[in-house]
């Protein structure tokens, strides 16, 4: 290779001239040098590259060089891929930043190492957010494998507007790398639980996401329509989470429960799927997991027995139509005020929910004493990653205002 | 971390241990203890003989009683006599329904461990308790039961003797009529086997933990052919044939509508959907094993983009937005490698808004992945190792079985030994079908010529008759049907595939295959399209055939195309149909055979209280 040991010089360089530019100015210049390669016959969209490392693999295996060492025997000649992050050139020497999936490395550019005129292509056509594949640090030769037409966010580390962070989840990656650690973090999460449950001998199922009729009283269901079969379904929702806020317990001790805590034997009344607590007459077997004051995790003993949950689901609809009554008189008085108010609250309890008669007849025909968990996982990578909004760990959240 | 969870599944299991397990006691004393109770061992092998005997005598007596008991009765009055028992319990202050059993083995366990017991031989000195539903009910007397106990996929005799209960004879009788097939129990007492050599157990209690409150399906033959259908279906693994009209339970609305007695009764059933997870494990295996990251993309989204389809409309009341269920998560995955993710993939639901039949269900599962400066080329390799490596390690081999002609015909053989076959799409057709069609595809030249041949061959094609459409309809007829191992049919042209790269070499075709199995298509990937001008041009070509009235044409997404101006690298993308794969694997010729819950169109009645078979 041709590998030295100098590569912690200039990370964090920028290049000023860029602020000159506005993006569809330098969409156009950019534009042109895609014409002014093709007229070479060099293709500014590569089909595929084969790398020897990845930029942290490089890091590690040279290690161990002096400073200004090198080594250029046969195996050393490595090849690498990556977006350029920055980029300097004086003379006949340029250093770019390469970054990819396994972090950065800089690159050695000296004219007369390179082949033919590439290093004449570096200095007028290579720019930043470009993709190359590079064979050795040292470089001797380098492909454009992807144009970039758009210019980075103007700092480095600079993308912080966080409504643009959240829409161009790729930007903000490639400008601030710890961000594509907390997805990497949530798939080891996810991971370590599936380990966990198959472990146990848990069989893992895929059950509908939409579904003929609303789930469960207690939240408001999005609504779409089949066309062939001709009628409305609905997607399916986590029961119960809407059912706390009736409990004025949420908010006197939860947000008091920092370290992981249990709140064991909730009210029938909010538990419609919940055993009977054994011993205690008006509570369920179930709890709820709280850290950092907020819910994580939610588990009962599951109600077998269909004659009791019938009574619940009825009750539940019984309620649930009758605070629709109630919106309803509200909305049919308030209706001369302002018409177009009523689509907030007023709607909350607007939806039909009818009673899951399936559901009933399968435990009719006896489901075993069991339990049942589940976990948020969005709020539990929130807590392992140190992220303050539910957005950060989630990739493309919908977004807020819409423009 | 391993360890950690090694630890937690360890206590997991102690949880459900309530004593001291029968395997602390050694081999010796096990022996010694065998020895001293001989003689007591003697007297009850001659006891149970005896009992034995007369439920053999009994036996077809005792299956009319029980079909008195059980199948003349009308279903709505067994429910009602069911659910006055029930309400009796209660009253009386016990509960029908306790909360916990605490269960030592489970029922595979058991036999596992006490399969090699010699006949007659029975172990008083171990105390166990397994739970598990009840699927056979035969007494010879008030004072002798036998249930079959079925759990974990396998099942255990329980020799119930008044003579060894806690209760006294008439307490004892009039509890054992309570308990119905169907009901789930749970028993504890010690193990041994009959003289003919059934393994059993023999309870000293016996409790109900769940009530089948209505009549259970029951095949109509006699039980010697329930036990070999039983046996039979035992032995299935992936890859070999299956017939559900074999079942106990036949009926496919019941089947799928009430999937838990179909779970319940067809045991070849729990075999499909292991294989289903199988499935999904290995790919995610595989992929893991690649660096690959999983990842999670939206499922409703402001664009129904990636694919072309018609999409799930719903609403949002907060936002007061339009949604559209994702049918592809192709766009976002791209998004995802050009923020530097080089290889990831998602494993998922997709959804369509079009009719249900024998392959599509409006939700589906399927797994895309992207990988950074790898193309299509990489990607039939992957593909190759992938599934030859899946089918070899479900079924031992390359080979599978399918009924691709019905049941009432021999099953094909489809074979999974790389390297699967690759024929060039317009290559192949033009030399098949004897056609010289027009190089310039989206000329209207090619248009008619591809018109023509149509009415040439009588091959159907509904308005509106788009190239892309026809060519589709040539390919169905010509090369899909010679793709019964698996195939790659490659190089598309770009008018069929907006979001593939221009071939490297051949003009107006595409760097695409898509993987065809059993003449249908499994896989499809290419290298992707990373120009945005280019990505700018197919969208607008697409837009002209939405015009023309094809609504399954793709749309623009603006924000896609931004992000492709910052740069996607080199990257092949691949996606796969986890339904039609698991309906391969395991014999299925309809795709609601594969899933859980599959879809129904509505029926006016409540779901059958009582199934029948």
């Amino acid at each position: 290779m041709e590998a030295v040991k100098a590569w912690s010089l200039s990370l964090q360089w920028q290049q000023p001239l860029k602020l000159l530019f506005s993006p569809e100015s330098v969409r156009a210049i950019r534009l042109q040098k895609i014409e002014e390669l093709r007229s070479k016959g060099l293709e500014p969209y590569a089909y595929r590259w084969d790398r020897t490392h990845s930029a942290n693999q490089l890091q590690e295996t040279y290690r161990n060089l002096e400073n200004g060492e090198e080594v250029n025997s046969e195996k050393d000649h490595v090849s690498i891929a990556g977006r350029i992050v920055a980029r300097r050139a004086f003379g006949k020497l340029a250093f770019l930043t390469l970054r990819d999936d396994s972090g950065t490395i800089q690159l050695y550019c000296e004219k007369g190492r390179l082949v033919s005129d590439q290093f004449e292509q570096l200095k007028n056509l290579v720019d930043i957010g470009d993709i190359l594949g590079e064979l050795s640090v040292y470089v001797n030769s380098f492909a454009i494998l992807t144009k970039s037409l758009l210019p980075l966010p103007d700092k480095f580390h600079g993308l912080t507007h966080v409504d643009k962070r959240y829409r161009q989840r790729y930007l903000d990656m490639i400008s601030n790398p710890e961000v594509a650690d907390v997805f990497r973090k949530r798939a080891k999460i996810v991971s370590e639980l599936r380990k966990t449950v198959e472990s146990f001998g848990f069989l893992e199922v895929e059950t509908p996401v939409l579904q003929g009729a609303a789930g469960g009283a207690e939240a408001r269901p999005f609504v779409t329509y089949h066309n062939s079969l001709g009628r409305d379904l609905y997607l399916r929702i986590a029961t119960e989470l809407h059912l706390k806020r009736m409990l004025v317990f949420e908010i006197v001790v939860e947000p008091k429960l920092l370290q992981p805590t249990f709140v064991l034997d909730y009210p029938v009344e909010i538990s419609p799927l919940a055993k009977r607590h054994r011993r205690h007459a008006g509570l369920t077997e179930r709890f709820e997991l709280f850290i950092c004051g907020r819910e994580l995790g939610n588990a009962f003993s599951e109600l077998t027995d269909p004659v009791d949950q019938r009574g619940r689901l009825e009750e539940q609809i019984r309620q649930h139509n009758k605070k629709r009554e109630e919106a309803k008189s509200e909305t049919d008085s308030a209706e001369e005020k302002k018409k177009d108010n009523n689509d907030d609250d007023d709607e909350e309890e607007s939806y039909e929910v009818t009673l899951d008669d399936d559901f009933l007849t399968a435990l009719e025909y006896g489901m075993p004493p069991a339990s049942g968990m589940g976990i948020g996982i969005d709020r539990l990578v929130m807590l392992l990653t140190n992220a303050v909004s539910i957005r950060d760990v989630i990739a493309f959240p919908v977004p807020k205002n819409q423009e | 971390m391993a360890d950690s969870v090694d630890q937690a599944t360890k206590s997991v299991s102690d949880l459900s241990v309530d004593s001291p397990s029968s395997e602390t006691i050694s081999k010796n004393a096990r022996k010694k203890e065998l020895k001293n109770k001989q003689k007591e061992e003697e007297r009850r092998r001659k006891e149970e003989e005896k009992a034995k005997q007369a439920a053999v005598t009994a036996s077809s007596h005792a299956k009319k009683s029980a079909t008195a008991d059980d199948e003349d009765m009308d279903p709505t009055q067994y429910f009602e006599n069911r659910l006055k028992y029930l309400a009796f319990q209660k009253t009386e202050g016990q509960n029908p329904y306790p909360h916990k059993f605490f269960v030592s083995l489970s029922i595979p366990e058991y036999i596992e461990t006490y399969g090699g017991l010699s006949n007659g031989e029975h172990q008083e000195d171990v105390s166990l308790s397994l739970a598990g539903r009840i699927m056979s009910k035969r007494s010879s007397s008030s004072k002798l039961f036998f249930y079959d106990l079925h759990g974990g996929g396998a099942k255990v005799q329980v020799m119930v003797d008044a003579s060894k209960s806690d209760m006294d004879e008439a307490e004892f009788s009039k509890f054992h009529s309570s308990v119905k097939r169907g009901d789930i129990v749970g028993v504890t007492g010690f193990p041994g086997k009959t003289k003919r050599g059934e393994l059993s157990i023999f309870p000293k209690s016996f409790l109900v933990l769940s009530h089948c409150l209505h009549m259970m399906p029951r095949q109509k033959a006699a039980s010697g052919s329930e036990n070999a259908n039983l046996k039979k279906t035992e032995a299935w693994v992936p890859g070999s044939t299956r017939n559900p009209e074999t079942y106990i339970l036949k009926d496919q609305e019941t089947r799928y509508r009430q999937r838990y007695l179909d779970l319940m009764v067809n045991s070849e059933v729990r075999q499909i959907f292991k294989t289903r997870t199988k499935i999904i494990s290995y790919i995610r295996r595989f992929l893991d094993n690649l660096d690959f990251l999983e990842v999670e993309t939206p499922m409703m989204n402001m664009i129904a983009g990636g694919a072309a389809a018609r999409p799930f409309v719903t609403h949002h009341n907060d936002l007061n937005m339009k949604l559209y269920m994702r049918i592809a998560p192709e766009l976002y995955l791209k998004e995802l490698v050009v923020g530097g993710l080089e290889r990831v993939y998602e494993i998922g639901k997709q959804f369509r808004n079009e009719g249900i039949d024998l392959t599509h269900n409006p939700e589906f599962t399927t797994c895309e992945f992207y990988m950074a400066f790898a193309d299509y080329n990489d990607l039939m390799d992957i593909t190759e190792k992938l599934l030859s490596g899946m089918v070899n390690e479900l079924t031992g081999g390359y080979k599978i079985k399918y009924h691709a002609n019905g049941l009432d015909k021999d099953p094909i053989e489809i074979d999974f030994t790389p390297p699967f076959r690759r024929i060039d799409m317009i290559e192949e057709l033009e030399k098949i079908a004897n056609l010289n069609i027009p190089k310039d595809l989206a000329s209207d030249e090619a248009n008619k010529y591809l018109k023509d041949a149509c009415v040439r061959y009588e091959i159907k094609c509904a308005p509106p008759e788009t190239t892309a459409r026809l060519l589709d309809k040539l390919v169905g007829h010509f090369l899909e049907e010679t793709c019964v191992n698996p195939t790659f049919i490659i190089n598309h042209p770009e008018i069929m595939s907006p979001l593939a790269k221009w071939h490297r070499s051949k003009p107006g075709l595409t760097e695409r295959f898509e993987l065809f199995i059993n003449k249908h298509e499994l896989a499809n990937a290419y290298t992707e399209l990373n120009d945005p001008v280019v990505q700018r041009q197919r969208f607008a070509e697409q837009l002209k055939d939405r015009a023309s009235g094809d609504d399954e044409a793709m749309a623009l997404d603006e924000t896609f195309c931004t992000a492709l101006e910052y740069g996607l690298p080199p990257t092949g993308g691949w996606g796969l149909g986890i339904d039609r794969l698991a309906m391969l694997f395991t014999d299925s010729q309809n795709i609601k055979e594969v899933l859980l819950f599959p879809a129904m169109k509505p029926q006016e009645e409540a779901p059958t209280k009582v199934a029948a078979a």
